[in-house]
C-alpha cells in the first residue's frame, strides 16, 4: 500500500492545481469560521443583541464545548471542495487514459481503485485535523474553559467528509468526464438531494433523513439553532440510526466503486 | 516456449463482435506482427491481453501461466496512444512508470537518450509534439529492460526520420533476443521487421504463422509487344510460370518468388519471332498480398 501511495504522491507532487486548491480549501475552513466568529462577537459583545441572542440561541457558539459542533457544522459546507478534489484526481486519470497505463504497467485494477479510495480517507483525515485545529483556535480565543465534551462532532465531520469523498469517487467512475461529474456531484449535493428530501419528507416524514448526504447532515446540526429547533420540530434525531446509515452508505460506495472498476472495460 | 497464447478470445461491444474466437501463439524471440485494417480488432486484442478490457469469452496465458499484474510489470507496452500526465515533465512521468514497475529511477536518462528526448526531459508532456509523445511512450516501454515488448502502432505520428529510428530500435531489440509483439496497419513496417505475422479482419483471424509462409511473395513479369496476339500465343510454350494475366497493353506472368528469369523470357520471345517493347520484373508487394487476404 505504501508503494501505491508513493505512486499517488508522484502524481500530485508537481500538480499545481491540487496544491492551490488544497491550500485555499484548508484556509477557507479557517476563514469561514473566522467570519462566523467575528459575527458572533459583534452580536454577543453588544448589550442589546447579546441579551436577545442569549435568550434565543444560548451562549456563544464558539465557546467550549459548543465550538466542536459549530466548527464541524460550518466547515461541512465546504466539503464539496474536498469532493471536487477527488473528482479531479479520478477523472484526470480517465482523460489522460493513465488509469489504463497504470494497469498496463502492472498495478492491478483492485489496487488502483483501493488507492483512490484511500486517498479519499487521507483527504477526509486532513480536513478533520484542520477542523480540529480551527475549533481549538476559536475555542481558546473565546475563553479558556477547555473541554473535550461534544468532541464526537469532529468524528461526525470526518464521516461526512469521507462520505463526500467516496461519493465523489463513485460519481467520477460513473461519468468518467470531469465536467459532467462535477456538475452532477454539485447539483446533487447542493440542490437535488434537498429537493428529494423535501418531497420525501412531505410524504413519508422521518425516513427522508436517511438520504445519502442528509444522513450525515443530520449528525451535524448548527448548535445555536438547537434551542429553536426543539420548539419547531420535536422529533429527536436518532444518532445511532443516522450513524448506521452513514456507515452503510460508506460500505456501499466502497464496494460498488471497487466492483465497477474491477469489471468495467477501461 | 510460447510467450503469449490466445485461446478462443471473443469480445463483444454490445452487439458488435470486435473479436471472434481468436487463437494463436507468439513464440519466444519472434517479432510478431499483428496486421489488419482499421477497426479489425488489433487494439481490442492487446487491450484484453493487458487486462484493460474484459473478454466476452476465451482465455490467454503468458509463458504458459495465467496472466498476473506481476507479469505485466515485465512487459513494456505501448497501447494505442501515449498515456501520460499532461502536467508532468517527461522525467517525472517516467518515474511514475518506473515506480509501478518496481524499477529504480537510474534507468530513466538512458531510455530517454535512446529515443532522443533527453534534452527535453524537463519539458511538460503537454508541450510535446505527437511524435515526441510517441517516443516517450516507447522510452517508457524500455524501462527495466523487459524481455517482451508490445507495440501498438509504434510509428504513429512520427516523421520519416523518426520512423526509421524506431524501426532500427525494434530491429536492435530483436537481435538482443527480445520478443516483440507489434500491431500495425503499416505493412511496410511489418515487412521490414517481423518474423511472424497474424492477420485480422473485422475480428476474425484470417491467418497466422511465419512471415514467409503467410506472405508468400510472387514475382510478376510484365511484357509488351507490338503484336500482342502472337506474344500471347508464343508464351503458351514457355515453361515455369504459374499463371498468365491479360491487361490492356501488357501481359503479366506470375512466377514463384525468385524464379523469374528475364533473359530466358526475352530469348524465348525473340527466337519465336516476337520482339518485346516492354519487359519488367515486379515484386509483388505485401500490400497486394494483404489486400488479397483481407478482401477474400
Amino acid at each position: 500500500m505504501l508503494q501505491l501511495l508513493k505512486i499517488e504522491w508522484l502524481k500530485v507532487k508537481n500538480y499545481r492545481t491540487f496544491w492551490i486548491l488544497s491550500a485555499l480549501y484548508l484556509f477557507s475552513i479557517w476563514g469561514a469560521n473566522y467570519i462566523a466568529y467575528i459575527i458572533q462577537n459583534k452580536i454577543y459583545h453588544d448589550q442589546k443583541t447579546g441579551d436577545v441572542a442569549n435568550m434565543f440561541l444560548g451562549g456563544p457558539p464558539y465557546a467550549f464545548p459548543k465550538v466542536w459542533a459549530m466548527t464541524s457544522c460550518l466547515s461541512s459546507y465546504l466539503l464539496f471542495i474536498a469532493g471536487l478534489m477527488m473528482i479531479i484526481s479520478v477523472t484526470n486519470e480517465f482523460s489522460f487514459k493513465t488509469h489504463r497505463q497504470n494497469i498496463i504497467d502492472g498495478v492491478t485494477r483492485t489496487q488502483f481503485i483501493i488507492t483512490k479510495l484511500v486517498c479519499g480517507v487521507i483527504v477526509a483525515v486532513v480536513s478533520t485535523i484542520v477542523v480540529f485545529i480551527t475549533a481549538m483556535i476559536f475555542g481558546f480565543a473565546n475563553d479558556n474553559s477547555f473541554s473535550f465534551e461534544n468532541m464526537q462532532y469532529v468524528l461526525y465531520f470526518f464521516l461526512q467528509a469521507l462520505s463526500y469523498c467516496w461519493l465523489a469517487v463513485f460519481v467520477s467512475l460513473l461519468f468518467k468526464r470531469s465536467g459532467i461529474s462535477i456538475g452532477v456531484f454539485f447539483l446533487y449535493a447542493v440542490v437535488l438531494e434537498n429537493v428529494l428530501y423535501q418531497i420525501l419528507n412531505h410524504y413519508f416524514g422521518e425516513p427522508a433523513r436517511l438520504l445519502p448526504i442528509q444522513a450525515s447532515d443530520e449528525l451535524l446540526p448548527l448548535p445555536f439553532l438547537e434551542k429553536l429547533k426543539e420548539e419547531l420540530s420535536p422529533a429527536e434525531v436518532n444518532t445511532t440510526l443516522q450513524l448506521g446509515f452513514v456507515i452503510g452508505y460508506l460500505v456501499l460506495y466502497f464496494f460498488i466503486s471497487k466492483r465497477k472498476f474491477e469489471t468495467d472495460d477501461l | 516456449m510460447d510467450i503469449l497464447t490466445l485461446n478462443g478470445i471473443t469480445k463483444y461491444y454490445g452487439r458488435i463482435c470486435a473479436l471472434n474466437n481468436v487463437s494463436f501463439s507468439v513464440p519466444e524471440g519472434s517479432v510478431f506482427g499483428i496486421l489488419g485494417p482499421n477497426g479489425s480488432g488489433k487494439t481490442t486484442m492487446l487491450g484484453i491481453v493487458m487486462d484493460i478490457l474484459r473478454p466476452s469469452a476465451g482465455t490467454f496465458s503468458f509463458m504458459g501461466a495465467p496472466p498476473t499484474a506481476a507479469m505485466r510489470r515485465r512487459i513494456g507496452t505501448l497501447l494505442e496512444t501515449p498515456n501520460f500526465y499532461h502536467y508532468l515533465s517527461a522525467e517525472r512521468n517516467l518515474r511514475i512508470a518506473a515506480e509501478i514497475k518496481g524499477k529504480g529511477f537510474e534507468q530513466i536518462p538512458s531510455v530517454l537518450q535512446k529515443v532522443n528526448l533527453y534534452n527535453r526531459k524537463d519539458s511538460k508532456f503537454s508541450t510535446y509534439s505527437l511524435g515526441m509523445k510517441q517516443r516517450l511512450a516507447i522510452a517508457s516501454c524500455l524501462l527495466g529492460d523487459p524481455d517482451v515488448l508490445v507495440f501498438d502502432e509504434p510509428t504513429n505520428g512520427l516523421d520519416p526520420v523518426g520512423i526509421a529510428e524506431i524501426r532500427e530500435l525494434i530491429k536492435n531489440l530483436a537481435t538482443e533476443g527480445k520478443t516483440i509483439i507489434m500491431a500495425s496497419h503499416l505493412l511496410d513496417e511489418v515487412e521490414k521487421v517481423c518474423t511472424h505475422v497474424a492477420i485480422l479482419k473485422t475480428g476474425n483471424l484470417i491467418t497466422a504463422g511465419h512471415v514467409d509462409e503467410v506472405l508468400v511473395n510472387e514475382d510478376i513479369v510484365e511484357l509488351g509487344a507490338a503484336d500482342m496476339p502472337s506474344l500471347e500465343n508464343i508464351l503458351q510454350s514457355l515453361n515455369g510460370y504459374k499463371e498468365i494475366k491479360k491487361q490492356k497493353e501488357r501481359l503479366q506472368l506470375f512466377f514463384v518468388a525468385g524464379t523469374a528469369n528475364l533473359e530466358m523470357i526475352n530469348t524465348h520471345c525473340f527466337k519465336n519471332g516476337v520482339v518485346l517493347n516492354h519487359l519488367q520484373l515486379k515484386k509483388k508487394s505485401l500490400e497486394t498480398k494483404f489486400l488479397e487476404l483481407t478482401n477474400k
